[in-house]
C-alpha cells in the first residue's frame, strides 16, 4: 500500500466530494432533507449550525459510517455506500465526542492504526504525533485514564497519522487547550495552502471565521445559506454571529422559552 | 470553482436525473484497503491486549491469576477422584459390585465435563448484541475495538472474525489450559502417592482438543445465533424458535447430545474426524456469523412518545424516593434499547427446558423423588444472566455527576430484575404445578422461587457490583458466589425430597440399587415430612432476610465507587 501525492495546490474542477440528492430519516424524523454538496481540492469548507441541525448525520454519510435514506456521496471517486473501507483508507474522520478504545495507551492506539493503514515507518510516525500532541508523558496510560482533551488529541492524532489529502472533522477543537487549538488550526490551514482539503463541521463561529473558504449554514437538516463569509453578510457591519442568528431565525429569548410564548411556571 | 451546496424540503423533492453520475476525480493514488491477513493479526492482538487490561483493571491481577488456579487445583482433585467416581477405587471384591454400580459411566462423565462446558460458551458468545451495544456507546466515554469499523479502513467481518477468535483464546487459555494442567498435575501426583487415576497421559490431548471444539463451538454458535437476530425481521422469531426445538428434543431425548455437541463425540468416539469436523464447523460457523453483522454504524434517531412520566406514574408503589426514578429509567432503558426482548426469551429457555424436564420425569413415573419444590429455587437461580444484562444497556458514568450513590443504582438494577422477571418466573411455577398436579405445595413453592430469585440477585450484585460480565475471572468473587448460592439451593433441593407428591423414599439409595427402576417408595413419616418443611421455610426467610443484609451491606461494598461498567 503506498501513496504517492501529488505536491502543491490543485483547483481542478472536478470536485473531490460530492452528494447529490442526500437525505437521511429514521423513521418519521428527517435529520437531513435531500441535499446537494460539491467540495473541490484546496478548499476549507465548515458546515455550521446549532446543536441538533444535522452537522454529525451530514459528516456520518459522507464519511460511509451512515447508509443514507436516499441520493448517493462519492468522495475520492469512492461510493461510500458501497465501498467504505476504502473511503475510510483514504480520509482521515475526527468525530465528534467519541475516545480512543479505553483500554489501549496512546501509542498502541495509533500502533493499531498505522498496521492496519500499511503505513511502515510506524514507531517512527507514532512518536512523532505523539510528540507532537505534547503526549510524551502519556504514552503509556490507557485511554479511559486520560483528560477528555488528552484523548482528542489521540483522535487528532490517529487521524493526521497516515498524511490523507482529505480530513472530515467533527467538532475537532472541543476539549483542546488554546496552545493545541492554535496549532492544529496552522497545521490545518498549511494543509489546505498545499492542495489538501477539509470538511469540518462546528457551531464555533470563530472557527469559521479563522478557516474556512466556504461555509454552509444548516439547521433542521436543512441548508439556510452557502458562500464566502463575505458573501453571507447581508451588510458591511453585520458579524458572522449576526448573520447566525438570522438566518437560523433563533434569538436568545428563542432559547430562554420567551419567543415561543413559554411561561416560567410551564 | 462552483459554489454548489443547496438542499430541498423532502416533502417538495422531485429527483432530478440531470444531476446524477457526475464523478470526483483525484489527482493522487489512492490507499488500497487492506488485506485480511494486514489487519487481522494488529486486531486480534490489539483484542486480546484489551481484554486482558479490562479484566485486570476490574479484578486486579492477583484475582485473575488465582483463578485459573483454583480451576487447576479443581481439576486435580477430580481427576484423582476420578477413579472412584467411575467405579475403580474399590479393592474388595465383596463391595465392588454394588459399589460399581454407583459409579458413573465414563460417558457421563464426559457428558459432566462438556455440557457445562458447551453451556457456558453458549452464555458468553453472543458477541454481535455486544457489538450493537459498544457502537452505540462509542460516543459516552468508553470505546472499544469492536466499534473500530466505524472509523478505519476495517472490515466488520474481520473484526469480529478476530474477536471470536480472541474470545476462544482467552478461555482457552484462562478457563481450560488450566483444566488441562490440574489433570496433568493429578495423574502424576497420583503417580507419586501410589493412586493412580484411570486417566492416562496420553489422553490428555484429545481431552484438551475435544474441550477446546466443544468452547469453540458453543461460542461460534450463540456468535452466529446474536448476528442473525440483530439482522432483525424473521430472524427475531426464527432464532428463539430454533432454541426452544433444540431445548425439546433435547428434553424429549430425541436428540442426543453428542450429535450436537462435536468436542463429546470426539471424546467418545476418539474418531479424528470429529476433530477436522469441529475444527471446520466452529470456524465456518464463526466466519458466517462474522459475515452476518452489518457493515452500517446506525444510531437510529428516532423520535419517541413519552415513556418516562407513565413508567414513573405506574411505579407509584415504590413510594416517592429516588429509587422510583431510578427503576423507572431502567425499565425505559429496557423497553427502548429492545433488551427486554432478549432478556425474556433468554430467561425463559432454561425454565422451559426446567419444564419440560418436569414433565418427562413425571410423565416416565421415574422413581425420582422430584417435585414442585425441587425446581422452585432452580426458577430463580437464572437471574445471575438477567442481572448481568442489565447492567450492560446502558453507560452509568453520567450519573457520577448527580447527587446519588452506586449502592442507589444496584439496588434499582435488583428492584427492575424483580418487577420485570418475576411474572415469568410464576406463570412457569403455575404449568409446573399445572403439570404435576401439586397445587397443594404451589404457596411453598412460590415463596422458595421467590426467595431464591431475589438471594440470588442480590448476592451477585453484592458481589459484583455494576459489572458482573467482569466478575466471571475474579476467583475469589467466584469462590463466594459459588459457596453463596450452590449451598442453599443444595438444601433446598434436598430437604424438598421430603415433600410433594412423590414421598421420599426412606430407603431411596439401596432400592434404587437393589431393584432400578421397579423399586417401590416407602415414604417419609409425617414427622420428617414437617421437619422438612420447616426446613425449606427456614431456609426461604433466611434467603430473603440474607437479601436484605446483602442490600444493605452495599453502602459499605460499594458506597465510594465510582458509575461505570
Amino acid at each position: 500500500m503506498e501513496m504517492a501525492g501529488k505536491e502543491g495546490t490543485d483547483h481542478s474542477e472536478k470536485p473531490l466530494v460530492i452528494a447529490e440528492d442526500l437525505a437521511k430519516r429514521f423513521g418519521d424524523f428527517v435529520a437531513l432533507h435531500p441535499l446537494n454538496v460539491r467540495v473541490h481540492a484546496g478548499e476549507f469548507f465548515g458546515v455550521f449550525g446549532p446543536n441538533g441541525a444535522g452537522k454529525s448525520t451530514f459528516i456520518k454519510l459522507l464519511t460511509g459510517q451512515l447508509k443514507p435514506s436516499l441520493g448517493r456521496v462519492e468522495v475520492l471517486g469512492i461510493d461510500a455506500e458501497t465501498e467504505p473501507q476504502l473511503l475510510k483508507a483514504n480520509i482521515g474522520i475526527v468525530p465528534e465526542s467519541e475516545s480512543p478504545p479505553s483500554y489501549l495507551t496512546p501509542a498502541e492506539f495509533l500502533e493499531f492504526v498505522c498496521t492496519l493503514r500499511g503505513i511502515s515507518d510506524i514507531n517512527e510516525k507514532v512518536e512523532y504525533w505523539i510528540n507532537w500532541f505534547g503526549l510524551k508523558e502519556k504514552r503509556n496510560t490507557m485511554c479511559r485514564d486520560l483528560s477528555k482533551g488528552q484523548r482528542q488529541k489521540v483522535m487528532l492524532a490517529s487521524a493526521f497519522i497516515h498524511e490523507p489529502k482529505l480530513y472530515f472533522l467533527d467538532e475537532p477543537f472541543a476539549n483542546l487547550d488554546p496552545i493545541y487549538q492554535r496549532k492544529c488550526r496552522e497545521r490545518l490551514l498549511n494543509h489546505v495552502a498545499e492542495g489538501g482539503t477539509i470538511f469540518l463541521c462546528s457551531h464555533v463561529l470563530e472557527v469559521a471565521e479563522r478557516l474556512c473558504t466556504r461555509v454552509a449554514i444548516i439547521d433542521s437538516g436543512k441548508v439556510l445559506a452557502a458562500g464566502t463569509i463575505a458573501d453571507l453578510k447581508a451588510y458591511e457591519n453585520e458579524t458572522l454571529e449576526d448573520v447566525f442568528i438570522r438566518l437560523v431565525g433563533h434569538t436568545i429569548a428563542d432559547a430562554e422559552g420567551v419567543g415561543d410564548g413559554m411561561s416560567e411556571e410551564e | 470553482m462552483t459554489n454548489s451546496i443547496s438542499s430541498t424540503d423532502w416533502d417538495e423533492y422531485i429527483p432530478n436525473p440531470e444531476l446524477r453520475n457526475i464523478s470526483t476525480e483525484v489527482d493522487h493514488r489512492l490507499y488500497s484497503v487492506p488485506s485480511l491477513s494486514e489487519s487481522f493479526m494488529t486486531t486480534y492482538k490489539m483484542m486480546f491486549r484489551e481484554e486482558w487490561r479490562q479484566n485486570v483493571d476490574f479484578a486486579k491481577k492477583r484475582n485473575i491469576l488465582l483463578f485459573p488456579a483454583l480451576l487447576a487445583v479443581v481439576a486435580m482433585v477430580a481427576s484423582i477422584g476420578l477413579r472412584y467416581l467411575v467405579g475403580q477405587g474399590v479393592e474388595s471384591d465383596a463391595v465392588l459390585v454394588e459399589e460399581y454400580r454407583r459409579a458413573f459411566t465414563w460417558q457421563e462423565m464426559r457428558f459432566a465435563l462438556h455440557f457445562p462446558l458447551f453451556m457456558f460458551s453458549l452464555g458468553m458468545g453472543s458477541f454481535a448484541f455486544l457489538g450493537r451495544v459498544l457502537v452505540s456507546q462509542r460516543s459516552s466515554g468508553n470505546n472499544y475495538l469492536l466499534a473500530a469499523p466505524a472509523l478505519h479502513p476495517l472490515k466488520q467481518s474481520t473484526n469480529y472474525f478476530a474477536y471470536y477468535l480472541k474470545e476462544v483464546t482467552f478461555y482457552v487459555m484462562l478457563v481450560l489450559f488450566p483444566v488441562v494442567c490440574g489433570m496433568a498435575l493429578g495423574i502424576f501426583l497420583g503417580e507419586l502417592i501410589d493412586l493412580p487415576t484411570p486417566l492416562e497421559w496420553s489422553s490428555i490431548p484429545l481431552i484438551s482438543a475435544a474441550m477446546v471444539i466443544t468452547l469453540a463451538q458453543g461460542l461460534a454458535i450463540s456468535f452466529l445465533g446474536s448476528a442473525l437476530w440483530t439482522r432483525g425481521g424473521m430472524w427475531g422469531k426464527v432464532i428463539p424458535l430454533v432454541v426452544i426445538i433444540l431445548a425439546t428434543l433435547f428434553a424429549l431425548g430425541s436428540l442426543k447430545l453428542e450429535w450436537l455437541i462435536i468436542g463429546l463425540a470426539l471424546q467418545s468416539s476418539h474418531n479424528i474426524l470429529f476433530l477436522i469436523l469441529g475444527v471446520a464447523a466452529s470456524l465456518g460457523m464463526a466466519l458466517l456469523a462474522a459475515n452476518s453483522v452489518g457493515e452500517d454504524f446506525e444510531q437510529a434517531v428516532i423520535e419517541r412518545e413519552e415513556l418516562f412520566r407513565p413508567v414513573y406514574d405506574r411505579l407509584g408503589f415504590l413510594g416517592k424516593g429516588r429509587m422510583r426514578l431510578l427503576v423507572t429509567k431502567e425499565v425505559v432503558d429496557l423497553l427502548r434499547s429492545g433488551t427486554i426482548k432478549k432478556m425474556i426469551v433468554s430467561y425463559s429457555v432454561p425454565l422451559i427446558v426446567l419444564l419440560l424436564l418436569a414433565w418427562m420425569i413425571d410423565f416416565a413415573e421415574a422413581p425420582v423423588p422430584i417435585n414442585l419444590l425441587s425446581y422452585a429455587p432452580f426458577l430463580g437461580f437464572f437471574g445471575f444472566n438477567f442481572y448481568t444484562w442489565l447492567t450492560g444497556i446502558d453507560s452509568p458514568e453520567h450519573m457520577n455527576t448527580l447527587p446519588m450513590s452506586v449502592p442507589e443504582l444496584i439496588r434499582a438494577k435488583v428492584v427492575t430484575y424483580f418487577l420485570t422477571t418475576t411474572w415469568i418466573s410464576i406463570i412457569f411455577l403455575i404449568l409446573m404445578a399445572w403439570s404435576l398436579d401439586a397445587w397443594g405445595v404451589f404457596p411453598v413453592a412460590l415463596v422458595v422461587m421467590l426467595a431464591n430469585s431475589v438471594y440470588i440477585v442480590s448476592l451477585t450484585a453484592f458481589l459484583m457490583g455494576l459489572r458482573p460480565n467482569k466478575a466471571i475471572f475474579d476467583a475469589s468473587i467466584m469462590t463466594y458466589f459459588w459457596i453463596g448460592t450452590v449451598i442453599p439451593l443444595l438444601f433446598l433441593f434436598l430437604l424438598s425430597f421430603t415433600q410433594g407428591d412423590t414421598a421420599f423414599y426412606d430407603n431411596m439409595a439401596s432400592a434404587l440399587i437393589e431393584e432400578g427402576i421397579n423399586s417401590k417408595n416407602v415414604g417419609f413419616d409425617d414427622e420428617k415430612a414437617k421437619q422438612g418443611f420447616g426446613g425449606i421455610l427456614v431456609i426461604s426467610f433466611a434467603l430473603l432476610l440474607g437479601s436484605g443484609l446483602l442490600l444493605k451491606l452495599l453502602n459499605r461494598k460499594w458506597g465510594h465507587a465510582e458509575f461505570s461498567n
